[in-house]
Parts: structure tokens; C-alpha cells; sequence
């Protein structure tokens, strides 16, 4: 174990995600495709959310599978405050990510005492009853009708979004990989390899969870708020499960527990899949495929890939 | 207040629920149970079984039993085809059994929308539905009751009456239930193990198939109906206890008096909530489910 952890720490491999992210800066001063723009925009948001996601699959390995009503409830929540209160959404989107975080507090504390697959169906069924609350709350919500909600910016650029969404992206990149290199995130790591041998060694496990699935719920809210913003119209659709299976698959193929992963693959997957619309069905059912190959021969996704050729080149 | 005759039609469409739920939660824990397979794709396996009564019932004319055993079969074939073609290998390697139900899971995601949209390529987004296999109703008491429903829910007390017996007297059925219990046990008694799994997958898609093709004419065919009996047979699952097969009935009993009636008294969409609020506060108290099974081949993490 030591000796891994040495080998980890002298091999400084460069991060993919940071370089991903560094050139994505200088993209706007030469595109100005709004096409091209709007693609890059779900990318990072895509991305952002499976880097969030990652941060409790990977870490403490509980799939948060209801996670996309976590992302829709600080998006409901900021729309609500600016359509009934007028709050200003750069207020709002900060309230979105306070709620989610409180809410993933407390999803956080109904998941202790399951694990596996009790604590994802618990995590499921709370999102499930999240996503009907607001479905039927039709008098607060609008439900199936769309709640309007103001816009950031009053341009029809895209630029602007493209901006706000990459400070996003990067605070989380920067957040979720300082905490993941921390001592708190060997604690996450420990509880999720073996909860009882943390235990023993002294790690609370009840209030390291608690607080993963607060921070990734946290960053979930902010980009719910930041979807809710760019759209400009939110539906109960923004909770479903598919949404959720769409951030998982990013975050599994990605690689779980490398953070960066998850960011890459959505860089590879929604524009592919963007491009491949025409094909209708068929574009999911590449997808699907796809999906249980990873699996099955390459569960550790683009991150193991790319350490293991990082290891053959150095060696 | 409920009027004597509405309980007794409310009750009934209840039992009907109850018994598609039971078919296919069945099938959900048997997978669990034996493979540690938590299986997504349960729904569009339902939703086969629909499809392929549709089309063997108003496409080709054939009678109504042997559309629902056409179903049957092929649903069966399905299971096994789908299991040596993708459990099997990721069995084969993978080695660390906390990682595999994760693994799982995700592989279940995949087929699931690969089979949905398999269906869609083929048939289309449009509902295909049948006014009803058997003609005719039964008045009792008042309450007129339809011939095919009763019928949809004696074929599902059928199924899972002979299924149960299987398991229980059969020597396969036996080695089902031993492999579910103690692996490594049952390969030391000389029960291979890949035939097992292939045999569990299979039958598991035969009871959700039985389920779609049997209540056709309560929920036509289209490529994503699948998501609602997986809901509730998640719902079911949890709430006895993953693993636990002989308490399904009983859970799927619980589980649809509430939406029914939930969707009756305060409208419907809201009747999800309820059992979900219910499942959420049994499983804070009772994390194993109701009548928490103590299968030990079921693992926890």
C-alpha cells in the first residue's frame, strides 16, 4: 500500500484535465461558431457534474444514483428565486447550490447505514420523490409546463455562458482534486475500499460521508443553477433517471476515482454523440454497447488507460 | 368516503397490480440473489415479452396462451443469450467481487437502453395495444369484473405458484437455491456454477416477459414501459428484503394497495410518493428490508 502510494506521489504524471481545461480557456478568441460553443458548453457542464459524481462513486463508492435531482433542485431552486422573488441569478445560483448541499446532508445521512446497492436505491428513491414533488407540485413548479427562468446575460452569444461555466469547472476541478489529494480524501478512499479497517484506524465514517455527499451535492446545485440560467426553462425532465445514467456512464467510463477522468470523457462523448443524431436509435444503441464493453474490458476507464501508458513511457 | 363498490373495484385493480409486480420482482431478486447482479435492465425484458405477445397475438393471429407462452420462450432464450454474452465474460474477469456489482450495474444500464432502442429501430415509438385477450366480464356482486384481467392475474398466481415449487422441490431449483445461499458450497457439491447463472438470468427474463405479455391489454406495447414495472419492482424488492422470494407477494400486495389507493384519494402522480416516503422510513429502520432475509450469498457491499 505504501509502496503505491509512493509510486503514485514521485510519478507527478500531468493531468490531463488541467490541460484540458488550460486550453479551453483561449477557445472563445478563436471560435466563434455558436455551434461549436454550445457543444463545449455541455462538455464542461456534462463534465463538471461527472467529476462531482466521481468524487462519491470513486472515493467513498456509493453510487449517488440519485444524483440528477440533486442537479435539478438547485436549478428549481435559483429559477424559483428569480421568477417569484426576482432575486438576481448570480445570487440564486449560490442559494441552488446551499440547498442541494443541504439536501445532500441529509440524503447523506438517510445512506449510513446502507451499503452498495441499498445505499444507491436509497440515494434513487430520494431523488425519485424529489423529481414527483416536483412534477406534481404544479400551483409552485409549473410541473410538466416548464418554469421560465431569466437568462444570465442579455446576448444571444454564447460566449459569456461559455465563461461562466468554465469558472465553474474549474473551481470544482480545483476543489474536488484538492480535497481527493488531502488527508481527508485518503480517509474517503479508506472508507470506501474497507468501512469497518477505517474504523479501526480511527476514521469516522459517518461524518466523512456525510460531508462527500455534501460537497459533491453542493457542486451539483451550483451547475443546476447555471443550466437553469442558460436554458432558461426548466422541466421536472432535468431529475430523470436517464439524466443521472448519462452522468454516471461519464464518470465510470471516464475512470472512477481520478476526478480529471470523467471531465475527458465528456469532452469525447457529447460531441460524438451530438454528431451522431442523424443515426437515431442507433447512436444509443453504440452507446449501450460501448457502455458494457468498457466494462467488461476496461473497467478502469480512460484514466487507468492513460496511467498505465504514462507507466510504459517512463519505464 | 369510498363507496362499497369502488372498494371492492379498487381492491381488485389492486390484486392485478400486485400480481405483474410480483412476476417481475421475482425475477429482480432472483438475479440479486444469485448472481449479485442488481439488474436495470429488468424493465425492457418486461417490455419484450410485450412486444413479442403483440405481434404473435394481433400480428399472426395465434391464441392467447400460446402468444403468452411464445413469449415465454423466447423471453427465456433472451435471458440466456443475454447472460453468455455479457455476464459470462465479465465474470470471467473480474475477480474482486466488490467491484462486480457496480460493474453490474452499469453493464445493466447499457443493455437496457441497447435493448430499448433495439425495439425502437424495429417497431417504432408507437403504442401497440390489444382491447383484450379474452373477451367478456363477469358481473359479481354488483362489480363487473373482465374476463382477461382475471384471467392476466390467474396466469401470474400460476407462474409464480409453479415457480416457487420449482425451487423448492426440484433438484435444479434446489441448486438454485444453494448457489444463491453459499457459492463456493455449491461449487464444492459439484453444481456448476455457469450453468446456474445462465439458468437464473433465463428464467428471471421469462417471468418478466410472462409479465408483459400476460397484461397486455391493461399496458400496450412501447420501447420504454419498461420503466414503471422497474420502479415498482424495485420498490418491492427493497421493501421485503433483497434475496427474499418467498415475501414478494406480500410486499407487492403492500406496495400496490398504496399506489392505488394513493392515486384514487389524492390524485394520481402523487401515489409514487407515498411508497417511496414508505420504503424510505422502513429502510432507515429496518436496512435489510421488512422481513430482512438472511441469504447469505447476498452480498452487502
Amino acid at each position: 500500500m505504501t509502496k503505491y502510494l509512493e509510486q503514485f506521489k514521485s510519478s507527478k504524471f500531468a493531468n490531463p484535465g488541467l490541460i484540458l481545461l488550460f486550453i479551453l480557456a483561449f477557445v472563445p478568441l478563436f471560435i466563434s461558431d455558436q455551434f461549436i460553443l454550445q457543444l463545449l458548453i455541455s462538455a464542461l457542464l456534462f463534465g463538471t457534474l461527472a467529476m462531482a459524481f466521481d468524487f462519491t462513486v470513486g472515493f467513498i463508492n456509493v453510487v449517488n444514483f440519485g444524483f440528477a435531482a440533486f442537479w435539478g433542485a438547485g436549478g428549481y431552486t435559483s429559477a424559483l428565486l428569480a421568477s417569484k422573488l426576482g432575486v438576481s441569478p448570480w445570487i440564486g445560483i449560490f442559494a441552488g447550490l446551499f440547498f442541494s448541499a443541504v439536501l445532500g446532508f441529509l440524503v447523506g445521512l438517510l445512506t449510513l447505514r446502507l451499503h452498495g446497492i441499498f445505499a444507491a436505491v436509497m440515494a434513487w428513491f430520494t431523488g425519485l420523490g424529489l423529481m414527483s414533488i416536483v412534477t406534481n407540485w404544479t400551483s409552485f413548479t409549473r410541473g410538466p409546463l416548464g418554469l421560465m427562468s431569466p437568462m444570465f446575460f442579455d446576448t444571444m452569444d454564447r460566449g459569456p455562458y461559455f465563461y461562466v461555466v468554465l469558472v465553474m469547472a474549474i473551481f470544482s476541478f480545483f476543489a474536488l482534486l484538492a480535497i481527493a489529494n488531502s488527508r481527508i480524501g485518503l480517509f474517503f478512499k479508506a472508507i470506501g475500499q474497507d468501512e469497518e479497517a477505517a474504523k479501526a484506524s480511527g476514521v469516522n465514517p459517518t461524518w466523512y460521508r456525510v460531508l462527500n455527499f455534501t460537497i459533491s451535492t453542493a457542486i451539483a446545485g451550483l451547475l443546476g443553477g447555471f443550466y437553469a440560467h442558460y436554458i432558461g426553462i426548466l422541466t421536472p425532465d432535468v431529475m430523470k433517471t436517464s439524466q443521472t445514467i448519462e452522468i454516471m456512464a461519464l464518470a465510470y467510463v471516464g475512470g472512477r476515482g481520478s476526478i480529471w477522468g470523467p471531465l475527458v470523457a465528456a469532452f469525447f462523448f457529447i460531441p460524438v454523440l451530438t454528431y451522431l443524431q442523424p443515426l437515431m436509435e442507433i447512436r444509443l444503441i453504440i452507446y449501450g454497447l460501448v457502455l458494457i464493453g468498457v466494462m467488461i474490458f476496461y473497467p478502469g476507464g480512460i484514466s487507468a488507460l492513460y496511467r498505465n501508458l504514462w507507466d510504459r513511457v517512463k519505464a | 368516503m369510498i363507496s362499497g363498490q369502488s372498494l371492492a373495484s379498487l381492491l381488485l385493480a389492486a390484486i392485478v397490480r400486485a400480481g405483474l409486480y410480483t412476476l417481475t420482482a421475482t425475477g429482480l431478486s432472483l438475479i440479486f440473489g444469485v448472481m449479485n447482479v442488481p439488474n436495470f435492465a429488468h424493465g425492457e425484458l418486461y417490455m419484450i415479452g410485450a412486444y413479442i405477445a403483440v405481434f404473435s397475438f394481433a400480428g399472426l393471429n395465434l391464441p392467447p396462451l400460446v402468444a403468452i407462452l411464445l413469449a415465454a420462450i423466447l423471453g427465456f432464450i433472451l435471458g440466456a443469450i443475454i447472460e453468455k454474452s455479457f455476464f459470462y465474460p465479465l465474470r470471467q474477469r473480474s475477480k474482486r467481487r466488490k467491484i462486480w456489482i457496480m460493474n453490474t450495474f452499469l453493464v445493466t444500464v447499457g443493455l437496457s437502453l441497447l435493448l430499448k432502442n433495439l425495439i425502437q429501430a424495429i417497431a417504432g415509438t408507437k403504442y401497440r395495444g390489444i382491447d383484450s385477450y379474452w373477451q367478456g366480464g363477469l358481473k359479481v356482486a354488483g362489480i363487473s369484473i373482465s374476463v382477461d384481467r382475471l384471467v392476466g392475474v390467474a396466469i401470474a398466481a400460476v407462474v409464480v405458484l409453479a415457480f416457487w415449487l420449482f425451487l423448492q422441490k426440484t433438484t435444479i431449483g434446489k441448486a438454485i437455491r444453494a448457489t444463491a445461499q453459499d457459492e463456493t458450497g455449491a461449487k464444492v457439491v459439484g453444481i456448476d456454477l455457469n450453468n446456474i447463472h445462465t439458468l437464473t438470468f433465463a428464467l428471471s427474463a421469462m417471468l418478466a416477459s410472462i409479465a408483459g405479455a400476460s397484461l397486455l391489454s391493461l399496458n400496450p406495447a412501447y420501447p420504454t414501459m419498461g420503466l414503471m414495472p422497474l420502479f415498482s419492482s424495485w420498490f418491492v424488492v427493497i421493501l421485503v428484503g433483497l434475496g427474499n422470494i418467498a415475501s414478494i407477494p406480500v410486499g407487492a400486495l403492500i406496495i400496490s394497495l398504496i399506489e392505488t389507493f394513493a392515486a384514487y384519494s389524492v390524485g394520481s402522480g402523487w401515489q409514487r410518493l407515498f411508497s417511496l416516503a414508505l420504503i424510505i422510513i422502513i429502510l432507515l429502520f429496518k436496512p435489510r428490508g421488512l422481513f430482512g432475509s438472511d441469504v447469505k450469498g447476498v452480498w452487502e457491499r
